[in-house]
């Protein structure tokens, strides 16, 4: 009989790209000391538009000096995948997880976050699909709904998944999304006529389905972002 | 040939079969050079790369249980020569499924030589991890190292618990 294992979730707001970087960081080197539980970050970005470690930033379609003007940042990250926008009404989700303690690679860690996406779309109706080869993520029909691009070191995973609930869309016509020219970036809003319940609401579902894709026996839940993030300050 | 033979009914008596992931570990390879050397024979670190320690250099690559659990490599990224590595330390990373995963040096050294045909063609690793997709030779500082790796049955053992982990 395994012994139950636990997902912590820190409900986290809206945080600035570096400083959830920089958070992850920290995480990271605690799991792998198995100072923490397996964790996952829940949380959207103010506009900002980042860049996988093959830098493919022939994918972004306006200078960079642009960005600024339209109130957006750009970050370089040692994630896999192409180039990708974050912003607001845009769910996103980075496990901080032992993918050694559950035996299972980045193929299967990949494709169960593109489970739990599907799981979560289909609440709403809305009949989700995984990628085909070579497109990691989750697309209704032809049109991408959720993105992936994570980095895994010592067995430990970070990045994780976005999944695009309202988010402003116009944004995504700067870039070549995911390197994939001919295909189009929807959202949840979109793609369903139910109404949706409140963004925390749907962070909460979004997590859940989480938690049941990888089989976790309890959730544990974490507010007090501000207390979070402060004493990740104090210890800088 | 007849020495593959031999190692392949050798890998049968030893019930050596490959792990519950499916995925085939070249039985009769890594056994012919674990029964012809032991200094010579592949060692595996618990982190999924092999060594092949021939005289002076250390052929270093992932094997065929780590590729299978990556699926299909698009980029890898390696050290420059003349770097340095060090055990448990990561020095490269390859990309696959939008995922980088990094990789760890199973020994201490110094890079002699880089796999630069992994640039253009980084599906080497998975249709040829312990040939073709090798990745780097080291000068090893600390041979000693290589004894707390493990051997092959040892590795195939590993693997199947680690799959039943799942």
């Amino acid at each position: 009989m395994r012994s139950p294992r636990t997902l912590e979730v820190w409900k986290l707001g809206t945080v600035n790209y570096l400083k959830s970087l920089k958070l992850q960081d920290r995480l990271v080197s605690e799991r792998k000391a198995n100072l923490i539980p397996d964790t996952v970050l829940s949380l959207q970005h103010p506009p900002t538009y980042t860049l996988g470690k093959r830098r493919t930033d022939h994918n972004l379609l306006i200078p960079e000096a642009e960005l600024t003007r339209i109130g957006a940042e750009l970050h370089y990250t040692q994630r896999g995948g192409d180039i990708t926008f974050h912003g607001p009404h845009q769910a996103i989700l980075y496990p901080i997880i032992s993918l050694r303690s559950i035996g299972i690679g980045a193929r299967n860690y990949v494709e169960t976050l593109e489970r739990s996406m599907i799981e979560f779309a289909s609440i709403y109706g809305v009949k989700a699909r995984a990628g085909h080869k070579g497109e990691t993520g989750v697309w209704v029909g032809d049109r991408k709904i959720g993105a992936i691009g994570v980095r895994i070191s010592s067995g430990i995973t970070c990045h994780g998944l976005a999944l695009n609930i309202d988010p402003d869309l116009k944004y995504f016509e700067h870039i070549v999304p995911c390197g994939i020219a001919d295909k189009e970036v929807t959202s949840l809003r979109k793609e369903t006529d139910t109404v949706l319940p409140s963004e925390e609401v749907i962070h909460e579902q979004l997590v859940s389905c989480l938690a049941k894709a990888f089989s976790y026996d309890d959730v544990v839940w974490k507010e007090d972002p501000l207390v979070i993030l402060d004493t990740q300050e104090h210890n800088k | 040939m007849a020495l593959r033979m031999w190692a392949s009914s050798t890998a049968n008596a030893l019930k050596l079969s490959s792990s519950a992931s499916k995925s085939h570990l070249l039985p009769a390879f890594s056994i012919s050079r674990c029964f012809s050397s032991v200094l010579e024979g592949l060692k595996y670190a618990n982190s999924h790369e092999w060594v092949k320690h021939e005289g002076s250099v250390a052929t270093i690559g992932i094997t065929d249980h780590a590729q299978g659990h990556l699926g299909e490599v698009v980029f890898v990224e390696l050290p420059e020569e003349k770097s340095a590595v060090s055990k448990e330390k990561n020095f490269g990373a390859v990309e696959s499924v939008k995922a980088t995963s990094e990789i760890l040096s199973p020994i201490s050294g110094e890079v002699i030589e880089v796999n630069t045909k992994l640039t253009d063609s980084p599906g080497l690793i998975n249709s040829s991890p312990y040939e073709d997709g090798w990745m780097i030779k080291v000068k090893p500082s600390n041979p000693a190292e290589l004894e707390s790796l493990m051997g092959p049955k040892e590795y195939t053992k590993f693997c199947e618990e680690e799959d039943a982990a799942h």
